[in-house]
């Protein structure tokens, strides 16, 4: 019996000449949010990867791009690229994500990027 | 008689080292690159530096139209200073990046960027080189996110409370650059004269440009409260 046969390479093959996350543009479909738009970071079981801050679940922020279209980390970890989605740039005022962030520097700020997978309408 | 042991040769091997060669030799066995590829990806790799970062940033302060291709377009704006994300691989194959998504934060006199890879140490090496030590130490990345002010603080860059500091998290595929306010002082200056005082720290975000200053500041490096004991150190 032969070994299944499974081409490691293909992503890299896709991703040369062109780029990656360019290579996957126009594969994710219509984007659910768009810039502007209030979104919470969903706070969902993340087995064995994610590459989504724990310090970011449960927090509101504001759409400022949406930035690219990929496989979300959690899926390409494991070679699963067939499902693209569309990541967006986040801005969370850091007092929504720490507490104790002093009242003084009430205008700071921390942007990130997040598959669709992660946010809700908030 | 005391107890004589010869000095280590080297020293010890991480175990993230050890990791990165075993992860390298079975991906040379499966066949995803072959060592030559590996030996010559290596040394493209050493070739890098924060140089034309620096180009592209001084660029941008004398062409308001570079500058706006730069904020809309930070692969595109790269081309322009002998950076090709997507085609310039040594080895034929793949990218020159592990991603190939650049963003150009600019800043105002009322934003200031900073730039983390809280998750491991993602950094925009095509076009800023290898990434500094301490920017890859657990210190910095989980430090900077909460308390950016005392990070800041550290590397000498107090911010007025009305400044917004902005923390970067690149935690997927963008990978950025600090687009620093041109400072006062320098009018008239030619491109490779401002391009001199945009350092590798201006870059990331934990310095900002001064007429006169070419070089990163030194880190202050503090020992151990409780240094490691190995048994070859008595």
């Amino acid at each position: 019996m032969s070994k299944a046969q499974h081409d490691r390479t293909h992503h890299a093959k896709k991703a040369t000449g062109v780029g990656d996350p360019q290579c996957f543009k126009g594969e994710a479909g219509a984007a659910r949010f768009k810039v502007g738009d209030r979104v919470r970071i969903r706070d969902m079981p993340d087995i064995f990867y994610t590459r989504c801050q724990i310090y970011t679940r449960g927090a509101v922020g504001t759409v400022t791009e949406l930035v690219y279209e990929s496989p979300a980390a959690e899926d390409e970890a494991w070679d699963n690229t067939d499902k693209p989605e569309w990541f967006y740039s986040v801005v969370f005022l850091q007092k929504e994500l720490w507490p104790e962030y002093p009242d003084l520097y009430a205008n700071d700020t921390l942007e990130s990027e997040f598959s669709e997978r992660w946010l809700e309408p908030a | 008689m005391s107890e004589h042991k010869a000095a280590p040769m080297v020293d010890e091997v991480s175990d993230f080292e050890v990791l990165e060669m075993a992860v390298r030799e079975l991906a040379i066995e499966k066949g995803l690159f072959s060592a030559e590829d590996h030996r010559r990806w290596t040394e493209y790799v050493h070739t890098l530096g924060p140089l034309p970062a620096a180009r592209l940033v001084a660029k941008a302060w004398l062409d308001p139209a570079y500058k706006e291709l730069a904020i809309k377009d930070g692969v595109k704006a790269s081309l322009e200073v002998g950076v090709d994300w997507i085609n310039d691989m040594p080895t034929h194959f793949g990218t020159p990046s592990d991603y190939c998504n650049l963003r150009v934060l600019a800043d105002t006199p009322k934003l200031k960027h900073v730039v983390v890879c809280t998750l491991c140490s993602c950094y925009p090496r095509p076009i800023l080189g290898q990434s500094p030590e301490w920017y890859r130490t657990p210190n910095y990345r989980r430090r900077l996110v909460r308390w950016p002010r005392q990070v800041l603080g550290e590397f000498g860059l107090q911010l007025e409370p009305d400044v917004e500091i902005r923390v970067a998290d690149s935690n997927q595929k963008t990978r950025y650059i600090v687009m620093p306010v041109r400072p006062e002082g320098t009018d008239g200056w030619s491109e490779e004269q401002l391009a001199e005082i945009v350092t590798r720290d201006c870059l990331i975000g934990v310095a900002v440009p001064k007429p006169g200053v070419k070089a990163n500041a030194k880190r202050p490096v503090h020992p151990a409260v409780h240094p490691v004991q190995h048994d070859h150190d008595h």
